[in-house]
């Protein structure tokens, strides 16, 4: 049996149709330019992006570069630009597309290859913001008469839990405007997982963080454009934690002014 | 192979807001403020006429029943009841009220600071008809 056969097979269980589209393409090492490349692929209901580019890298065009690993939108390193929004490609279906279907790498980031950005500054900026509790409980030996843990009500969890979920995805910093136009803004992720452990009851290193958020770079550069929450694929809503970082930095900057 | 050479990145054009609809909804809600300058420099210069006499009251009491100035007024309380519609959904993400360890829900804050809008403009209407 061909592989032809094999696909036409496989596809025929549901409504199965073909569907065009088009993949940006960058290949440093034989051209700085960048160039449109087609495809027509064999879909169903359920063919997701993701599944889309696996199809074409085994089946009809072993070059292309992309990244993925968990296809289940948990990792967050499959992200592009679908029609110029960015997009996870796992959580993509292309049953909801009519018409052009235009994949680009994620926006604001250096391109390394194809669909392959690098997200370095992204990191860095994670970094800078010292996500992870601060000054907590120190850690004791283990005693089984009275043990210690990390205690935490329901209502001190779900003051930050929403913002616990980021997955590093970069989503939102390819929708930022601001973030397009001044890479050393910190951006909505690093910002929100600096407000996710402000808001952790077990943590005391809001005076640390405070030095980053409250700066031209930091959470003032956000102007509120939103665009942030609307592609996030896991609903934390950075736009609403880094404008929460503001009122916290101007309480922070009041505090400081009347300590003298 | 060097990395930086092999990296590519478009600078954002001034026209990326044109883009997405998303965007120009963002730069519209932004440009209402233009519109409302104009008010604000009519509210000023109204000032500056009352401390100049009532010649000059009544200029600018002239000046603001002609029809253009009227056509553009109108324009700024569009554009104000507009920014403040999108101001009001926003608002309960950037200041969650919590009660006794309870969020109140976001449409109760964003009816609460309507019900303020019409409390101040009953207020308005009200001392603008015992003036009248």
């Amino acid at each position: 049996m061909s592989t032809d056969q094999i696909t036409a097979k496989r596809v025929s269980t549901n409504s199965a149709s073909t569907k065009h589209i088009s993949v940006k393409r960058y290949l440093p090492d034989t051209s700085t330019e960048t160039y449109w490349q087609e495809y027509d692929l064999p879909v169903d209901d359920s063919t997701s992006l993701l599944d889309a580019l696996n199809h074409i890298k085994e089946q009809l065009d072993s070059t292309l570069s992309y990244r993925w690993s968990c296809r289940m939108a948990i990792c967050g390193s499959c992200g592009v630009m679908v029609n110029g929004i960015p997009k996870l490609g796992c959580k993509t279906f292309l049953r909801d597309y009519e018409g052009d279907i235009r994949i680009e790498p994620l926006s604001h980031f250096p391109v390394q290859r194809d669909l392959v950005v690098d997200m370095a500054i992204f990191l860095e900026h994670l970094a800078a913001v010292k996500p992870y509790l601060i000054g907590d409980n120190p850690v004791k030996p283990y005693d089984p008469k009275a043990p210690e843990t990390y205690q935490q009500t329901p209502e001190q969890l779900a003051r930050y839990k929403q913002f616990a979920n980021c997955i590093n995805c970069g989503l939102c910093y390819s929708a930022c405007p601001q973030f397009g136009l001044n890479p050393e803004f910190l951006g909505p992720a690093a910002l929100t997982l600096a407000h996710r452990y402000n808001l952790d009851s077990r943590d005391n290193g809001k005076k640390a963080r405070m030095a980053e958020l409250n700066r031209h770079d930091g959470v003032w550069s956000c102007t509120f454009v939103g665009f942030c929450s609307k592609v996030c694929p896991k609903h934390v809503d950075p736009a609403a934690a880094v404008n929460q970082g503001k009122v916290e930095a101007a309480k922070h900057t009041l505090i400081a002014l009347f300590k003298g | 192979m060097d990395k930086s050479s092999s990296q590519r990145l478009p600078p954002l054009k001034r026209t990326w807001w044109l883009k997405h609809r998303f965007f120009k909804l963002y730069m519209l809600r932004e440009a209402t403020v233009l519109p409302l300058v104009f008010f604000t420099l009519c509210l000023l210069a109204g000032m500056v006429a009352l401390l100049q006499g009532a010649d000059s009251w009544q200029g600018w009491i002239a000046f603001m029943g002609s029809p253009i100035v009227l056509l553009l007024n109108l324009v700024a309380l569009a554009a104000s009841l507009f920014h403040a519609a999108t101001f009001f959904v926003l608002f309960p993400r950037v200041m969650p009220i919590r009660i006794a360890g309870h969020s109140l829900p976001d449409q109760a804050i964003v009816a609460g600071q309507w019900a303020g809008v019409v409390v101040v403009a009953l207020l308005f209407f009200w001392l603008l008809g015992r003036g009248a």
